[in-house]
């Protein structure tokens, strides 16, 4: 099998688990050595460091709590030191809280803020020096609900559009440095995440919802765009946010559309 | 300083309420902590002491000071280590 990120590092914010462990094993199948970072439940990201491992590369553990700016520069404080160096950043990890837009207040929208497209920007600012001279790869994960909306998701849904936006200022500015910086959004992909945000729902209301493909988006689907867009093949690809969401939202009035935390 | 003033001082950074009014018979609710800032209080232990509260074990909750004697014991464990 071909490696074509073969000797890179790359940082999977939120690793432990569901999409973020799927990026980091693709990542790590294409060769690239993989730090792992998680802040609720290090079993799984060990779990995770262990079976990149097991692919034949490298792979860290690092907890950090990305809605912290001082979590944030401990995290690259580490990988400054032990590595000096970052090829991929993938900002994936996320959170938000779920209520209607009548009762979003200021912690839950900066909650919801700071983790989702604040860690963006910080994580970002710092990989961007660990890059430098070598160039780089920055990919979020985004959802459907930065431009469809649904009841409940307007603090996530905004938290991506804001996300997808500063993609594109970095994707410019982080050009001349030979960064390229893009995003993925997902619709409905079946993780403990999406577990957790329907579980008052009932089984009908859209998680098991059909798409153009026939099948929900998985974890693993994901992670291949996000392994595409940090390759070389990539390289003409800036600031852009490509939808994987098996064909739901070129027709929500079919498929129902869907979230992804 | 014990656990249990540090789990103080962590419930007054998020809720900001008067330390005083913490005990460990009183509830999240009479300090009007709501649901983010129960999990903000919940995270900010578990980074502190490095251990893991899962969601279940924290709705058992019933006041205080079992939220004190669950950390506890989770830090005592880690000890044994």
């Amino acid at each position: 099998m071909t490696q074509p990120l073969k000797g890179k590092l790359a940082l999977v914010t939120g690793s432990g688990r569901g999409i973020g462990r799927a990026i980091a094993l693709k990542l790590a199948s294409q060769g690239s050595d993989v730090i792992v970072n998680f802040f609720r439940h290090r079993d799984t990201a060990e779990q995770t460091a262990k079976d990149v491992q097991d692919i034949g590369v490298k792979a860290k553990v690092i907890r950090a709590n990305v809605g912290d700016p001082a979590k944030i520069d401990e995290m690259f404080d580490v990988i400054s030191n032990d590595f000096g160096y970052l090829d991929i950043l993938i900002n994936n990890a996320a959170s938000g809280v779920g209520r209607p837009v009548m009762d979003v207040d200021i912690k839950a929208w900066d909650w919801t803020m700071n983790i989702n497209a604040r860690a963006l920007l910080l994580c970002a600012q710092r990989a961007a020096k660990l890059m430098e001279g070598r160039g780089g790869k920055i990919v979020s994960i985004s959802s459907l609900g930065s431009f469809l909306a649904w009841p409940t998701y307007a603090a996530v849904g905004v938290s991506k559009a804001a996300l997808e936006a500063l993609t594109r200022y970095l994707a410019l500015e982080l050009a001349p440095k030979g960064i390229c910086v893009n995003a993925v959004a997902a619709s409905a992909v079946l993780t403990d995440a999406l577990k957790f945000y329907i579980k008052d729902q009932p089984e009908s209301a859209g998680h098991q919802q059909a798409t153009a493909a026939g099948r929900m988006v998985t974890p693993e689907d994901i992670a291949s765009a996000v392994a595409f867009l940090c390759g070389e093949d990539a390289v003409m690809i800036r600031g852009q946010t490509i939808i994987v969401d098996g064909g739901t939202s070129m027709a929500p009035f079919i498929f129902g559309g869907g979230v992804n935390i | 300083m014990s656990i249990e003033e540090e789990l103080k001082d962590i419930v007054v950074s998020i809720v900001h309420v008067d330390k005083s009014l913490l005990h460990r018979e009183g509830t999240f609710k009479e300090i009007n902590a709501d649901s983010l800032d129960i999990v903000q209080i919940l995270l900010n232990a578990e980074e502190t002491y490095d251990i893991e509260i899962p969601d279940e074990d924290a709705e058992q909750f019933q006041n205080f000071g079992d939220f004190v004697d669950y950390v506890e014991r989770c830090v005592a464990e880690k000890g044994k280590v």
